[in-house]
């Protein structure tokens, strides 16, 4: 459907056994181009419907059935790369954002599409927020501002201003977390209204790359995990009880050293579990990873695939786990090959990401 | 072992001077250190016996003790753990030892650790030390009875004068009751992140915490004082950053300018191509449209039309759906009439709701392909926001579900937010 006369006719049962290394339920018609973006639809809705934004300029979305098939629904397209896609809470829309320096607000059921965010730079981010008294979208941009867009109006509720370009966000009401160039951190507060809550020195040295929330045993967000292009995930309380809570661990690097020296891998994305808290890293390397935080113990590391893994999911019960198998620019654009297929693979993930029990 | 000394030195190895706990271990340290073989890595008990071990075994001769102080060497004394070292070297490290041990308890110049270094006990990272408290179990945290956060809370939905409260800054539209009214409805403490209830309460209804004049938080009182970490704006497009890579060891696989990769691929020609014109962020009004863009757009609505010639045809094949291509040349239609006033906007229109308004799922690869793109995707931000009449099904989505009909409440608190428009 989206891809009749190119790759249309490459199905599942046609994929090498070495792109698929895990032997993961392939998504069909993948998009042309790298995945920037997954996100599954909200808990709100009974059927799971993934989405990924491309840098082919497009925004699929696909229904999940049960038996791990993906039917692919729909597509709509931006201006440019998309960079990020994030859905609103009741599932009826889906919002996309990109280097056309605008955010588009697309009604799934009448296939709608308005532009509902601008800035002046590429949007490297978009949130849903659902706040008791507002909702409203959060917007990401590498001109250096978070903004935070009504969905009706062409001028945003509030913008705040970044000490860097936004690299990385994530929103777990109340919170929100950015991550920006020059390694700063910044913990936004969004009751009421959205405000700086505190602004944090990088436990990393090196270039952030992306940030994921986490919630604590009451299902309160706590904390998050930041993730580098050293090949590093930082684990931080905002409010630690102990400094000794947070620490970071090294993950996405080569074993031994096969060239005389160990290459390091940048973490491409990183998603907790929403059921179990654990946690999964998709690097550079092409594996991904999942770990155990409060063990401090990795629980299941997978195979290497041809490529990079660009970015990763959990659907809204953690069933399913989808990591978009496809090039990250990480070697630069001589490393680049347009002939090389995108997949997005899906893996029930549910037992494996269990944390590790002390019996 | 009758020369060993207990009373103030621990045993050491008169090879490497270092000190250890037990002779035991002494002992086992010479055996690993200076009394292997280097060739078949067995072990002897004194320089002599290892001596005579590679003179037989390997006929090589060994004249030193391997891994031994330049002055102890000697691989003729017969040594094992204290026993049989020289007395006068005995007398002399007693003396080194009893005048620096007030000082310092380990021995000063000597690499010697006693003990082996801690091992950092989790297998994850490099914190030291133990495992985590449980995390959040702080004292006094108080979610809110079984909900999860992001839900709203029931008073609070239909929550009128909320409306304008969320806003920009310096609107001066807030009556002070409504601030009180707010932090009122607030309920139940409920703190910011609940785990983080002790140290702070920033927007709590509790006045004395902080008051709920949404002052920031980092003024308040935190344990840990809010660390402003500016290190100057960095990358002021003056001195690009790189990546360092860590060490000769290792190598970061990340191209050396210190950007995301995002931006480093966006600069990619492919990439960079098709986007609306980088001159400012308005690119889109027509008074900015340059001619080529014109051209572009041109040819594009021409491509469309074509496209929408096709999509016309299918739909008619699929009769069911007719009422949508209704629905859709109705948007159009409209959509046209709202912008007459700007000729060339109106010609953008024209073809972009028959982009948006989603023809029938088999149409939109033919129409979606990325080349075909508006250059510069008509912004419709300045106009009321068009809708389709809700008639019939719509297109978009087969498998609807049911919450998913078009025409559902789209803010549950819609007609209340609605009222304040901010410009």
């Amino acid at each position: 459907m989206f891809n009749q006369s190119s790759l249309g006719t490459f199905g599942s049962t046609s994929t090498p056994s070495t792109a698929n290394p895990m032997k993961d339920f392939e998504v069909v018609q993948p998009p042309d181009d790298s995945v920037s973006s997954l996100a599954f639809s909200p808990s709100t809705l009974p059927q799971n419907f993934l989405i990924a934004g491309s840098w082919d300029n497009n925004v699929r979305c696909w229904e999940i059935e049960q038996n791990g098939t993906s039917v692919p629904k729909s597509m709509q397209s931006c201006g440019g790369p998309v960079l990020d896609v994030a859905w609103s809470d009741d599932g009826t829309k889906v919002f996309m954002a990109g280097c056309d320096k605008q955010a588009k607000m697309w009604d799934l059921a009448s296939n709608q599409v308005v532009q509902v965010a601008m800035h002046d730079a590429p949007i490297k981010t978009c949130h849903w927020i659902k706040a008791p008294n507002y909702s409203c979208l959060m917007t990401g941009s590498w001109d250096k501002t978070l903004k935070f867009w009504d969905t009706r109006s062409p001028t945003p509720m509030m913008s705040i201003n970044l000490p860097e370009r936004c690299y990385c966000a994530d929103v777990d009401f109340p919170m929100a977390v950015v991550g920006t160039a020059g390694k700063q951190i910044i913990v936004y507060q969004l009751e009421g209204k959205p405000q700086e809550y505190k602004k944090l020195d990088s436990p990393l040295k090196y270039q952030h790359r992306c940030v994921a929330i986490f919630r604590d045993k009451k299902k309160s967000p706590t904390g998050y995990a930041l993730g580098s292009v050293e090949g590093r995930v930082a684990i931080q309380y905002v409010n630690p009880a102990n400094p000794k809570d947070n620490f970071t661990f090294k993950c996405h690097r080569s074993n031994g050293t096969p060239n005389g020296y160990q290459d390091i891998y940048a973490v491409n994305d990183i998603a907790f579990h929403p059921v179990h808290g654990t946690l999964a890293t998709v690097g550079a390397d092409g594996s991904f990873s999942f770990w155990d935080k409060d063990a401090r113990t990795k629980l299941k590391p997978s195979e290497l695939m041809e490529q990079p893994i660009s970015r990763c999911a959990f659907n809204h019960n953690g069933q399913i786990f989808a990591y978009a198998v496809s090039y990250d620019w990480s070697k630069g654009h001589e490393f680049y090959n347009t002939q090389k297929k995108n997949y997005i693979f899906l893996r029930p993930c549910y037992d494996e990401l269990k944390p590790r029990t002390s019996s | 072992m009758g020369r060993k000394k207990k009373k103030l030195s621990k045993p050491w190895c008169w090879y490497c001077n270092r000190e250890f706990e037990d002779e035991k271990i002494l002992i086992q340290h010479q055996k690993a250190k200076h009394f292997k073989c280097h060739i078949c890595h067995k072990k002897l008990y004194t320089g002599p016996g290892l001596s005579i071990h590679c003179m037989q075994v390997h006929k090589e001769t060994i004249d030193k003790v391997p891994n031994s102080l330049p002055n102890r060497s000697n691989i003729d004394i017969e040594i094992y753990g204290m026993e049989g070292i020289p007395p006068n070297d005995l007398r002399e490290h007693e003396r080194q030892k009893q005048g620096s041990r007030p000082a310092n308890d380990s021995g000063s110049d000597e690499d010697e650790p006693a003990t082996k270094r801690p091992k950092p006990e989790g297998l994850l990272g490099n914190a030291p030390g133990a495992m985590p408290g449980v995390p959040g179990m702080v004292p006094g945290m108080m979610p809110p009875p079984g909900m999860p956060p992001g839900m709203s809370m029931g008073p609070m939905m239909q929550m009128g004068p909320m409306g304008p409260h969320f806003m920009h800054p310096g609107m001066p539209m807030m009556p002070p009751h409504m601030q009180q009214m707010m932090s009122g409805q607030s309920g139940p403490p409920k703190p910011l992140f609940p785990s983080a209830v002790p140290t702070s309460s920033p927007n709590g209804p509790t006045p004395p915490v902080v008051g709920a004049d949404f002052k920031p938080i980092s003024s308040a009182t935190i344990s840990a004082p809010p660390t402003t970490n500016t290190p100057g704006p960095s990358s002021d497009s003056s001195k690009v950053p790189t990546i360092a890579t860590t060490g000769a060891a290792s190598k970061i696989i990340h191209p050396p300018e210190d950007i995301s990769l995002e931006e480093i691929r966006a600069r990619n020609p492919k990439y960079s191509r098709n986007l609306p014109s980088k001159s400012d962020d308005n690119s889109s009004s027509s008074s900015s449209v340059t001619a080529a863009e014109q051209l572009a757009i041109a040819t594009s609505v021409a491509q469309h039309q074509v496209a929408a010639a096709a999509a016309a045809v299918a739909v008619a094949q699929h009769h069911k759906q007719q009422q949508d291509a209704m629905n859709h040349h109705n948007a159009a239609v409209a959509a046209a009439m709202m912008h007459h006033h700007h000729q060339q906007q109106q010609q953008h229109q024209r073809g972009f709701p028959v982009r948006m308004g989603g023809p029938p799922l088999g149409m939109m690869a033919a129409q979606m392909r990325p080349h075909q793109m508006l250059p510069g995707p008509p912004q419709l931000i300045g106009g009321p926001l068009m809708r389709p009449p809700p008639i019939g099904m719509p297109p978009g989505m087969i498998g609807v579900p049911p919450g998913m009909v078009y025409g559902a409440p789209m803010f549950p608190a819609g007609p209340v937010l609605m009222q304040p428009r901010f410009r």
